[in-house]
């Protein structure tokens, strides 16, 4: 699965509809946003240590029970917004990078990069240096961005999966 | 007149440079902290120009205004070695600013400080500006405080002069919190120097200093936090005989955008600094004077070239 990002002025803007053709082309989404409680909040914050609140409200789901999530973590200078896709059975089926505004570490939209969540679940460490490589340079949007992908994972397993 | 041209020249200087670098580059290894090093380095093969300016204000009495501009690219070898060249300048302006009877005797005010000459007449103002020198900076970092619990960092940096030559030597210490929106730092100073302003032109002295800060990223691209300074001074090499003691307290400001970046901060000397050991004269009011003063003011703008 290949995505070209736009590239303008140093910025990264897929929007998320990109993002929707990209994960699940020819697929049919509906938006099912879910209230966030303290609980889920505190699990998630658990897994991934991510401080940064997690929003409920950007959710989608498809007819096989394949999900869209689109998440914001803290980047050096502003948030980083990204897209999981996550398949029915709580794998990752691709991350998108919707929008990056930093001086550099844009190898993170890479597909190189972010080819290493496709497959990984909630039970897979998801952790910078451990079996998420780092881009020198990049080190604090590559951990983040980690966590942020761990911390969706969590989400799918404790609140989706049921749904 | 002199001053006001040669402190509007510093600043033109540095407003010149940040405009015409602005148009063609796009940002990293920034300064949070006013005085602080982090272990936040250039990338390796980023290039980034940096431009400070301080000002050290007031001494016991009179006037006392020490500004000192640095000009610096600083580059990275690999990702956890950066490397720095300065330029640095300077202008001093005292007048009446001591007023310990060991400096000034029976007058109740005399001219001193750090810059003036032991053969100027301290009855009457002293100003001089002109390029100090040069120096040159390595950081390595040991451990990088975004992955590891405490980043861990050596700095060395020696200094030639026409005020004084310098190696100075930082063990850099520094812990993120909040997905790394807090910064904790924290940096040992130790400083072997050779005022050349002096007696002889050839006189040592030795420093040791205690830094420590927090910065918190309050709202995209803005941080703010406090940092303090605990500055302690010997007349010999290698922290023999100290001669001063001082501590400094004050909050800084940070915005940084992807294309450059700024840092204003202020430092002021708490009451209760002393001298001794030979060196009483630096003293009075409970502060200590030499190059210190009650003020210190710094402003940082970086630019990214690559």
């Amino acid at each position: 699965m290949m995505s070209i990002p736009i590239i303008a002025q140093a910025k990264i803007y897929t929007s998320i509809e990109q993002a929707q053709k990209i994960l699940f082309p020819n697929k049919q989404l509906s938006k099912t946003p879910i209230i966030i409680t303290d609980d889920l909040q505190e699990t998630m914050r658990r897994a991934s240590s991510i401080r940064h609140p997690f929003q409920g409200d950007r959710i989608w789901k498809t007819a096989d029970g394949s999900w869209l999530i689109v998440d914001e973590v803290v980047g050096k200078h502003e948030m980083i917004t990204y897209a999981v896709g996550i398949s029915p059975n709580g794998s990752v089926l691709g991350v998108e990078i919707l929008e990056y505004v930093e001086s550099y570490g844009y190898e993170v939209a890479e597909a190189q990069w972010r080819k290493q969540f496709i497959g990984k679940s909630a039970t897979d460490p998801i952790k910078l240096n451990q079996d998420i490589q780092n881009i020198g340079g990049a080190t604090l949007s590559c951990k983040h961005l980690s966590d942020g992908v761990k911390r969706v994972t969590v989400l799918f397993e404790a609140a989706l999966k049921a749904k | 007149m002199t001053m006001k041209l040669t402190i509007k020249r510093l600043i033109a200087f540095s407003c010149l440079l940040a405009a015409a670098l602005h148009f063609s580059f796009a940002h990293a290894g920034e300064g949070v902290f006013g005085w602080i090093y982090t272990l936040d380095l250039q990338p390796k093969g980023k290039l980034e120009f940096e431009q400070r300016l301080q000002l050290n204000k007031a001494q016991a009495a009179g006037t006392y205004d020490a500004w000192t501009a640095r000009t610096e690219l600083e580059y990275g070898l690999t990702n956890d070695l950066q490397v720095a060249g300065y330029i640095n300048s300077y202008y001093t302006h005292a007048n009446q600013n001591y007023t310990n009877p060991e400096a000034c005797g029976d007058s109740p005010s005399c001219t001193g400080g750090y810059g003036v000459p032991s053969t100027h007449d301290s009855s009457t103002a002293y100003s001089k500006s002109g390029i100090e020198g040069g120096s040159l900076e390595a950081i390595y970092r040991i451990t990088n405080p975004v992955t590891s619990p405490v980043g861990v960092g050596l700095y060395l940096e020696p200094t030639w002069g026409r005020n004084k030559d310098e190696l100075e030597a930082r063990l850099l210490l520094q812990s993120n919190f909040i997905d790394d929106r807090l910064v904790l730092a924290g940096n040992v100073v130790v400083a072997n120097e050779r005022l050349k302003f002096i007696e002889n032109g050839d006189v040592p002295e030795s420093m040791l200093d205690f830094l420590v800060g927090a910065s918190y990223r309050f709202a995209p691209k803005w941080s703010a936090g406090v940092e303090a300074r605990f500055h302690n001074d010997y007349s010999e090499l290698n922290l023999r005989n100290q001669v001063q003691r001082a501590t400094f307290v004050g909050p800084n400001m940070h915005y940084a955008a992807k294309d450059w970046w700024v840092t204003g901060a202020w430092r002021y000397q708490l009451a209760g600094g002393t001298c001794m050991g030979g060196g009483e004269a630096e003293c009075s009011n409970a502060r200590v004077w030499d190059s210190h003063s009650v003020n210190e003011f710094i402003v940082k703008v970086g630019f990214p070239l690559n």
